[in-house]
């Protein structure tokens, strides 16, 4: 039997034993009452003793190094010592009349402090520190200068051995009027419970519904019964009523309420159970941290991994993604390691732990393979997406380059020569004899400016730029040796979409012209959505291979680079279709 | 040849360009009235020095694109009576067609390879000044040869297909006539026959025939 257990069956019996004694001590002596006790109360009472030990278990096994045991188990104390009057001494007396009040209070920090065992909020750490204040200052007010024998004494009159200053008039500040503040604490919980509730995540807010229904009713009846006992005609007519009625089941509904929300975090580890299965039988790389969230019952949880450059976090898509540092409270971070290396980070609502404690690392354990896997995913997708973003980089380096030389043909050497041919002809007339020699070096110039214009033109057309890919292709088709029939979307694009794609189409012209012996080629380019989809159709001999020649792989390369894809269908004799689609909008 | 030479102003970002233009125009007989090395200040200074003809590059800065064609727009709009002649270092027949469909009257769009001969600039500018419409032979002669599937065009004879393009260039019959050494009557039989064959409608002015034409070998 492990350590655990022989634990859990002691504290179980030392429950047991304190539910009997609060449940029939008041059977054991039979004091003259004001009203005769009644055994359904104390079947009632027992029931909801038994259910507080069942909750206080349930903490224990979830939680052992937890404090809500703890506080069930101190307020379980407080419970059995209200029925110390019946061992009939002056001391016992006291003992109990000064223990009146103790239980609301520690009731109230159990609410405050549920699921987790502590006090979360700067408001709840206040609201408990004077509460506990004023209890300890007026409990030992109270014994300083309670006199039963002086007062008007109710239900018995007996001895108090540590009164010093007999006083009526402090001894009712000390104990009943201090209890008129019952009603306050009771308003701070429910504010607090509300506090609770409205930043609570789903998964937390099913953990404490039940305590945060009831926990206000009992602190109403509570306090109710504080302000009835103020006089003994109040106390007949209420408290009686409020003691031993069916509301008396309201404190087995308490217990019940915290077995209920204790269990519901304890579910979870069911939900481990099912996640081991669930990775037994394979999570689809990428898919992991869809399934640790929905385990963790968190969906704002992130799964971040180091990234392969070392430093920064990827998920796992390989995307960079933020880790917020450890003095962040808004997110729980957790760690896994395996000797020493970072294997993933998780970063989670940080209610999943307050919910149940240890939960994350428990996931984080289960997972550790499939985990491993992932990490390897994530970082050869984050190297993937290094490496495409390099290739997007390079390809838009060379495109400016293009772009510069084909100004500076332009604008430099162009406007040079076209300037040279003019100064050549105003020098017609002055030179005589040389009208033959300047026609044909003026020919030589014409040629050579058209040659420059083509290269200029072969490297980035102006038009491109200018009005787009609609009037590009249009002015290929101008241009092409066979007829090319275009239908081009007159959208805007980003311009490396718009390059790849009018290259595309230059390259696919040329080529069904001069390999294929095409007669005629059709270009369709209409946006699908978010990418351009360019279609290309000719009906030359067909057998055209990326694998075969540079020129189809190049094409392949530039779609790829811009995130597109590229398909050939070029079956011998049959004709060549192509179909790219590219990303028509900057990423 | 009009009794004042014909005043022009000169817009181009080239500077040695820019020169050799003017010193081809004032060997032309005209009088450069100003120059200008961008679109900045262009149409004050058309305002200013109200010329006969506006001569400006296509490309010019900031962004060196088409920024000569939209200043060509704006003095069109603010100075109507001004010609405007639009040198090109690129065949583009789009700019061309869009230029004579925005405004059909004193228009040119020239390569500015074809103004390197003092004479072809002269003839362009006189011709823009008087309110023809002057077409590149090259834009022209890419719309001519753009190859086609199945053509009206495939039925005209070689001589049809010569005076269409000399149509498309902007010339009159007159014009035609002397270029061909045809007679005038001779050129206007053969428009006849083009336009019936091609099924257009044959328009009286000289300017909406040349757009009419152009349309036609552009979409055509």
């Amino acid at each position: 039997m492990s350590r655990k257990s022989a634990d859990i069956i002691l504290l179980g019996i030392a429950g047991g034993v304190l539910a009997a004694v609060t449940a029939f001590a008041p059977f054991i002596y039979a004091y003259p009452l004001a009203a005769p006790l009644n055994p359904v109360f104390a079947v009632a009472t027992l029931i909801g003793e038994l259910l507080w030990v069942a909750a206080m278990l349930a903490a224990y096994a979830r939680d052992a190094a937890g404090r809500m045991w703890v506080l069930i188990l101190a307020a379980r104390v407080v419970a059995a010592v209200g029925v110390i009057w019946v061992v009939n001494t002056s001391l016992t007396w006291t003992v109990w009349r000064l223990s009146i009040g103790i239980g609301s209070v520690v009731f109230a920090h159990l609410v405050l402090a549920f699921p987790g065992g502590r006090l979360t909020t700067t408001f709840d750490r206040r609201l408990m520190r004077i509460a506990y204040g004023v209890l300890v200052l007026s409990r030992i007010g109270l014994a300083l200068v309670w006199d039963p024998q002086s007062a008007d004494c109710f239900p018995r009159c007996e001895v108090n051995p540590f009164v010093i200053w007999p006083s009526d008039e402090l001894a009712w500040l000390f104990g009943p009027g201090t209890t008129l503040l019952l009603p306050a604490l009771a308003a701070g919980v429910v504010v607090s419970l509300w506090r609770h509730w409205r930043t609570a995540s789903p998964a937390l807010r099913r953990t404490i519904l039940p305590v945060a229904v009831v926990a206000p009713l009992e602190l109403g009846v509570a306090s109710a019964r504080a302000i009835a006992s103020l006089s003994q005609d109040a106390w007949e007519s209420v408290g009686l009523v409020l003691s031993t009625s069916p509301l008396a089941f309201l404190h087995a509904a308490i217990p019940a309420a915290f077995l209920a929300g204790i269990l519901s975090a304890r579910l979870s580890r069911g939900a481990i159970a099912d996640l081991a299965i669930e990775l037994g039988r394979g999570v689809p790389l990428g898919g992991l941290r869809d399934t640790l969230a929905r385990t963790l019952r968190d969906p704002t949880l992130v799964l971040a991994f180091p990234s392969p450059s070392g430093d920064g976090f990827v998920d796992g898509d390989g995307l960079p993604v933020e880790v917020p540092a450890g003095a962040d409270v808004a997110r729980g971070v957790a760690r896994l390691e395996r000797e020493g290396e970072l294997l993933a980070v998780f970063v989670f609502d940080p209610a999943v732990e307050v919910e149940d404690p240890g939960r994350v690392q428990a996931v984080a354990s289960v997972a550790r393979m499939a985990l491993e896997n992932e990490r390897l995913a994530a970082q050869v997708r984050a190297q993937l997406e290094e490496v495409r973003a390099s290739r997007m980089r390079i390809v838009d380096a060379a495109d400016a380059e293009r772009r510069r030389i084909e100004r500076d043909l332009h604008d430099g050497a162009q406007q040079r020569l076209v300037a040279l041919a003019m100064r050549l002809d105003q020098a017609r007339g002055q030179v005589e004899g040389a009208g033959e020699l300047i026609d044909a070096t003026t020919g030589e110039l014409l040629r050579a400016i058209g040659e420059v214009r083509d290269l200029a033109h072969g490297l980035h057309p102006t038009i491109l730029t200018e009005r787009g890919l609609a009037a590009a292709v249009d002015s290929l088709a101008e241009r092409a040796p066979i007829p090319v029939r275009a239908r081009v979307t007159d959208e805007r694009m980003a311009p490396e979409a718009e390059v790849a794609a009018y290259f595309l189409v230059a390259e696919t012209v040329t080529n069904a012209v001069k390999h294929a012996g095409a007669t005629e080629v059709t270009v369709d380019a209409e946006l699908d959505r978010d990418d351009l989809s360019v279609t290309i159709v000719d009906d030359g001999r067909g057998g055209a291979d990326p694998r075969r020649g540079s020129g189809l792989q190049g094409l392949v390369d530039r779609i790829g680079a811009v995130g597109g894809t590229l398909t050939i269908d070029s079956p011998p004799g049959g004709g060549t279709v192509l179909h790219a689609r590219i990303p028509a909008h900057a990423r | 040849m009009s009794e004042r030479p014909l005043r022009v102003v000169l817009a181009d970002d080239a500077v040695l360009l820019r020169e050799a233009i003017a010193a081809s125009l004032a060997a032309g007989g005209f009088e450069v009235v100003g120059q200008a090395d961008g679109i900045d200040g262009l149409v004050e200074l058309v305002g200013a020095t109200s010329p006969d003809v506006l001569v400006v590059d296509v490309r010019m800065p900031p962004t060196h694109t088409t920024e000569g064609l939209e200043a060509a727009r704006e003095v069109r709009r603010t100075h109507p009576s001004v010609g405007i002649l639009v040198l090109s270092q690129v065949i583009e027949t789009r700019h061309a067609v869009d230029l004579l469909r925005e405004s059909p009257t004193a228009v040119g769009y020239l390569l500015k390879e074809h103004v390197t001969r003092i004479s072809d600039l002269a003839d362009a500018v006189r011709r823009v000044a008087a309110g023809e419409s002057v077409i590149d032979p090259e834009v022209v002669a890419r719309l001519l040869g753009r190859p086609r599937a199945h053509s009206p065009l495939d039925e005209l004879t070689p001589r049809e297909r010569e005076i269409l393009g000399l149509m498309a260039e902007g010339r009159s019959n007159q014009g035609i006539a002397e270029r061909l050494v045809l007679d005038p009557k001779t050129v206007e039989g053969h428009v006849t026959r083009i336009f019936s064959k091609l099924a257009l409608e044959q328009a009286s002015e000289d300017h909406r025939r040349v757009l009419a034409v152009l349309t036609y070998l552009r979409e055509g």
